[in-house]
């Protein structure tokens, strides 16, 4: 009986996703109680444009927090991914699928670049994505001066097929955005979950060197995850610039927070080795219908959101800490006796 | 002498290096730099930044992070304004920021050392909390209208154009260099960073270290916050938004590893003089400002590098050596020490 | 211990009765020990036989959950490191625990009350009294293991402790040096210091102690003046009760045929870090044992074959395939295999299953599929080696790291062999495992042995060298120092070559 109930504890804690899924059926009900108007598909997807990037980004920055780094850069990316589209279409008058695909390539050599250091040159990974923020920020500002337009306007008039990678509605009420999320979503857990690689990853972020003497070239695996958490943030960048309608260089400026947010809320543990795609997109989505809920339901100002969601993760990784502690385990298993 | 070659061979000496190499090149491509004013107006510039960043270093020396700093100097920021704008006496006002400041680092500490959170995550979600309730506390308004007096201050000058802000920041960072370098106490926020199951054993008390490191950080990101208000005379609710990063990243150049342990405060001050000053020497170097953030990424990237990678090869360089001179038997180097003894 | 009541009154450590558990498990179990003035007490025991927690406990880190602690007589009430260092206890911890960025000076000064110019004259006197001259101000890092311990030593002193803590100082140090820290302990004995000396080494302790107590699973098991104990009679009490004679059935030999096999691994004049001019050679079905003292050399050599540091010079040759220089992904590969010597660090995924730890050195090959992870197949690897080694698991989905070490251990000797190798190197393969646990290892070796595979067993345990080896080499400050034939295996003979005696003429 005992050790049912420690076990079942155990398996709790060890089913995050779970706890999670918890909180969003709770805030699902207490919003829809209170505002019916929350279930309706149109206004719930409606303000799916500003967590999306978030979703989208902290799926493949998970990766990096496995293997026991961290990256601070990835909402920098966004807004140099934005302003190469721009630049590269208007302005070098590219074809936009190409300046697309530019973009995204651009991103993947700014990942690789951090992504070398950290794995390569064993610098902290925080102090070198900290330089790489700094350093994509400036780059896109020097790319949008390559402009003919202002860079505090934006470059506009994109063609209707490009914008239409937002705007699109399947079946009439599905924005092609949350498609999007949940293709990536799907292939980030088979690459984190189902592969090799994957395997990989978690080795290297639970003891890298073991993974070293099992013949796995940790440094590779390392510098690979900069690289996709690079290249979702170029994507996020092109979602949200077809969305706008519009390429400028600072966007994403605001992002590196929530992501962090997200990944540690979705029970990937800072020091590595361990996490899930599925908490992490279950976490995001928390957050995001939590950003969502409340102003529609209980008023709340938009500007007051970060309390909220700064106290979920708090109380979230407090009380985690608490019920992993080996005293409380112990009285817990003293109670029930 | 030996003091001499100890501040020579301190990581806050490449810092300070840098920083008088990078103004006598950019005197000797505009000569016009090189005037007391121009170098004096880097560093008036760089108060609310030199505060932040000596701030922070206590908590990074101890091996934690704080990303709640912008939000700090945000919050203590609005409230002393609004005491200022509500016609209160200037001491209570910045004594209110301060205490803000005080409180919210005490919370972090508290956080961090006894709840034992990992730093990077605690602070992540305080930055969150703390940011709205600065709009709570300013209903999302500008704090405008503040004494003339007061907005003034940041203007005025000690001697020529050195401003009494920094002129007291200096004798603020000096004075904090000498207790965590010179004193009993003072020492445990480096010892604590460098080894700290080495710290517990010789006795030292480590969360009340860690939550002292937090308290002053929040305190010195109100004064900064303080500062602010004087020379910005009004506060948005953004204000010191994503400043953590910047004051983390003057740190850095300053020679603070972010491992902790490594550094002194005055490398702060001076990482956040180069920080700081970049905007205004690429003006006087003919490029435009929009430089300003690659040039502090790429500075910060190449240092950071240069020097792990040169730490890493003289570990790796030892280790080899040690397991070499193991090789060559009583001809070995460790054992030299004791045979001295032998000989007694 | 109740007779030893009479000796309290000039007792300097009295501890009665602690007990102490972490969560569900009971670590101390009541503990009765005293330490005397000028007296060198020697602790033994296995690891986790808790001797680390009783030292934290004694040293303020830990609070016990019962019993009492007497310092020159006081109780403590508060446990505390800053009480326990101002009653006079100071513990040279087994691995140093200096302040790698701060001087040598600054390190051994750093927590005292006093002025620091008056604390560096005391400290010079201290380092001229004892004959030892250290760099005041280099960094910390720069140090080698044993100049840190003699640092950690000088703090203790500084301290003017009474009571001194030793924890394993000689696993590091090399013969000089254990020599010259003996003087040491012999001179704090005659200053009236009391000293608690823990350690493996059986010969050390009747060589420096007045007197000795064993901890095994939590409770001293004997205790008493040295003079009233033999080394059988230590050794009798560091065993289970049960376990008088390690399990025999597994000790039928199997000859190597050396005459009409070729060695399937040889290694010539192979220099690198650490190690110069081996020359080996290791045939099918054939136990080489390579025997020495800590830091002769025997780690270095075996993870630069296994491709984990440069080559200076000489080859291996693998089956006929020159292996030399290549990396861990290759050299694993083409045959070899290497259970390290630290487990924690460098074998076990502790966050990992058990099933992800056995199957992380096949993830390179096709054989767990070619890009997505072949689950059955993980499952059936893992299965076959908890079944084959009688690992205790709960499941394959249990975290390798809450088993015990020795399953830890055999999970890691698992992964080794998934690879099938032709050479497996095992480098202490049962240290820090309990006396079952190492039966079972014994029995795993010989399985293998039987199956044609070579193995190299790198021990600091004579006795498992003795035990186990077909032919044994001895390794002595990084150079081959004999080969000797199994009739020739003893543990005089093996003793003898580690401390480098058979070759006086160097």
């Amino acid at each position: 009986m005992e050790k049912s109930f420690l076990t079942g504890i155990k398996k709790l804690f060890k089913s995050w996703a779970f706890v999670l899924l918890l909180i969003l059926l709770l805030e699902v009900v207490v919003f829809a109680t209170k505002n019916p108007k929350f279930l309706m598909p149109r206004v719930l997807f409606g303000s799916i444009n500003d967590i999306i990037s978030i979703c989208i980004i902290s799926l493949f920055v998970t990766f990096v927090m496995i293997t026991g780094g961290i990256d601070i850069q990835a909402g920098s990316i966004v807004g140099l991914s934005s302003i190469v589209v721009g630049v590269s279409w208007q302005d070098a008058g590219l074809n936009i699928w190409i300046a697309v695909a530019l973009a995204v390539l651009v991103a993947a050599l700014c990942g690789a670049l951090s992504g070398f250091f950290v794995a390569y040159c064993d610098v902290q990974p925080m102090v070198v994505t900290l330089g790489g923020s700094f350093l994509y920020t400036g780059i896109a500002l020097l790319v949008s001066n390559l402009s003919a337009t202002e860079s505090y306007k934006g470059i506009n008039g994109f063609p209707e097929a490009f914008t239409q990678i937002s705007k699109y509605k399947f079946f009439d009420f599905l924005p092609s955005q949350v498609v999007i999320f949940i293709i990536l979503a799907i292939i980030a857990y088979i690459l984190l979950h189902k592969t090799k690689y994957g395997r990989k990853i978690f080795l290297v972020g639970v003891n890298r060197n073991a993974a070293e003497y099992s013949g796995i070239n940790t440094r590779l695996i390392t510098m690979s995850t900069y690289v996709l958490s690079a290249i979702s943030a170029s994507i996020a960048g092109i979602i949200l610039t077809a969305y706008l309608g519009t390429a400028k260089s600072d966007l994403g400026t605001t992002f590196t927070l929530p992501i962090i947010t997200a990944v540690v809320l979705g029970g990937t543990l800072s020091t590595g080795g361990k996490g899930s795609v599925v908490g992490t997109a279950l976490a995001a989505v928390v957050i995001g219908v939590l950003k969502f809920g409340l102003p529609l339901c209980f008023d709340v100002s938009q500007q007051y959101l970060d309390i909220p969601v700064g106290l979920l993760l708090l109380v979230v990784v407090i009380g985690r800490s608490v019920f992993s502690n080996p005293k409380v385990t112990a009285k817990l298993h003293g109670r029930k006796k | 002498m030996q003091h001499i070659k100890k501040i020579l061979k301190a990581r806050a000496m490449g810092s300070l290096l840098f920083l008088i190499l990078l103004f006598f090149i950019v005197g000797l491509v505009n000569p016009s730099f090189w005037q007391p004013t121009s170098i004096l107006n880097c560093f008036n510039d760089s108060v609310v930044f030199t505060l932040l960043a000596v701030g922070i270093a206590f908590v990074i020396l101890t091996g934690e992070i704080d990303v709640s700093i912008g939000a700090i100097l945000g919050m203590s920021a609005a409230v002393g304004a609004t005491i200022l704008r509500d016609g209160g006496n200037y001491a209570v006002a910045v004594a209110a920021a301060l205490l803000v400041g005080a409180v919210i680092g005490l919370v972090n500490g508290l956080g961090v050392s006894v709840l034992k959170i990992p730093s990077l995550i605690f602070t992540l979600g305080v930055n969150g909390i703390v940011r709205g309730m600065i709009y709570v506390y300013t209903g999302g308004a500008w704090v405008e209208n503040l004494p003339a007096d007061y907005t003034r201050a940041a203007n005025i000058m000690l001697v020529g154009n050195l401003t009494w802000f920094y002129a007291a920041t200096i004798v603020i960072v000096l004075a904090a260099t000498y207790i965590t370098t010179k004193t009993r106490h003072g020492k445990y926020f480096t010892a604590v960073g460098d080894n700290i199951s080495g710290a517990t054993l010789v006795g030292i008390p480590v969360v009340p270290t860690k939550v002292a490191a937090y308290v002053l950080c929040g305190v010195f990101a109100a004064a900064a916050g303080m500062v602010y208000t004087s020379r910005i005379g009004f506060i948005t609710p953004t204000a010191g938004l994503n400043y953590e990063m910047k004051a983390i990243a003057a740190c850095v150049l300053g020679g603070i590893a972010l491992t902790g342990g490594q550094g002194s405060l005055v490398g702060a001050a001076i990482g956040a003089i180069i920080m700081s000053s970049i905007s205004r020497i690429l003006v006087f170097l003919g490029f435009s400002s929009d430089y300003d953030n690659t040039i502090t990424g790429i500075m910060l990237i190449v240092i950071v590098v240069v020097t792990t990678v040169a730490q890493n090869r003289a570990v790796i360089k030892n280790r080899h050596e040690i397991l070499s001179a193991r090789t060559n038997g009583s001809k070995n180097n460790r054992t030299k020490t004791i045979e001295k003894g032998e000989a007694r | 211990m109740g007779g030893n009541n009479a000796k309290n009154t000039d007792s300097l450590l009295s501890v009665r009765n602690i007990k102490k558990s972490f969560g569900l498990n009971t670590v101390l179990k009541g503990i009765d020990l005293d330490v005397g003035k000028g007296e060198v007490l020697s602790l033994i025991g296995g690891n986790g036989a808790g001797k680390s927690t009783l030292m934290k406990i004694i040293m303020g880190i830990y609070q016990p959950d019962e019993g009492e602690l007497r310092i020159c007589g006081e109780p403590v009430t508060n446990f505390k490191p800053a009480v326990s260092l101002a009653k006079g206890i100071y513990m040279v911890p087994q691995e140093p625990m200096l302040f790698p960025n701060m001087s040598v000076e600054e390190n051994i000064i750093i927590g005292f009350k006093e002025k620091p110019a008056e604390l560096h004259t005391r400290l010079v006197k201290i380092m001229d009294d004892i004959g030892w001259h250290l760099d005041l101000t280099g960094k910390a890092l720069s140090l080698s293991i044993a100049e840190q311990q003699l640092v950690e030593i000088l703090r203790g002193l500084l301290r003017e402790s009474k009571v001194l803590i030793l924890d394993e100082p000689t696993s590091a140090l090399t013969f000089d040096e254990v020599e010259s820290l003996f003087r040491i302990v012999n001179d704090l004995k005659n200053k009236g210091i009391g000293i608690i000396y823990i350690t493996h080494r059986l010969a050390e302790v009747f060589e420096i102690s007045s007197s000795v107590a064993i901890m095994r699973d939590g409770m001293i098991t004997l205790s008493g003046s040295i003079k009233d104990f033999t080394r059988e009679m230590l050794v009798k009490g560091l065993l289970p009760p049960n376990m008088d004679e390690i399990e025999e059935k597994d000790r039928e030999d199997i000859p190597v045929d050396y005459k009409n096999t070729k060695p399937v691994f040889e290694l010539k004049n192979f220099s690198g870090y650490g190690f110069e001019d081996i020359s080996l050679e290791v045939y099918p079905g054939e136990i080489l044992g390579v025997a020495g003292l800590v830091g002769a050399g025997r780690t270095e050599l075996a993870t630069t074959i296994f491709g984990r540091d440069k080559v200076l010079s000489g080859k291996a040759i693998l089956d006929g395939q020159d292996i030399t220089g290549l990396s861990t992904a290759e050299v694993i590969k083409a045959g070899i295999n290497y259970v390290p010597e630290d487990r924690r660090l460098n074998g076990l995924f502790g966050l990992s299953s058990v099933a992800a730890n056995t199957t992380s050195a096949l993830l390179n090959s096709k054989e767990m599929g070619k890009v997505i992870l072949d689950s059955a197949k993980e499952r059936e690897v893992a299965g076959k080696y908890i079944d084959d080694f009688r690992t205790k698991v709960t499941g394959q989905d249990q975290e390798a790291g809450s088993l015990s070490g020795g399953n830890q251990q055999k999970i890691v000797i698992g992964r080794a062999l998934s690879t099938n190798p032709k050479l497996v190197i095992l480098d202490e393969p049962t240290r820090g495992i309990d006396a079952a646990a190492r039966g079972d290892v014994y029995s795993i070796i010989h399985e293998l042995k039987r199956k044609g595979l070579a193995i190299m067993l790198i021990s600091s345990d004579m006795e498992e060298i003795v035990e186990l080896s077909d032919r044994a080499i001895v390794m002595f400050q990084g150079h081959k120092r004999g080969q000797l034939d199994k009739a020739e295996i003893s543990q005089t003979s093996l003793m003898n070559a580690s401390f480098g005696i058979a070759q006086k003429e160097d």
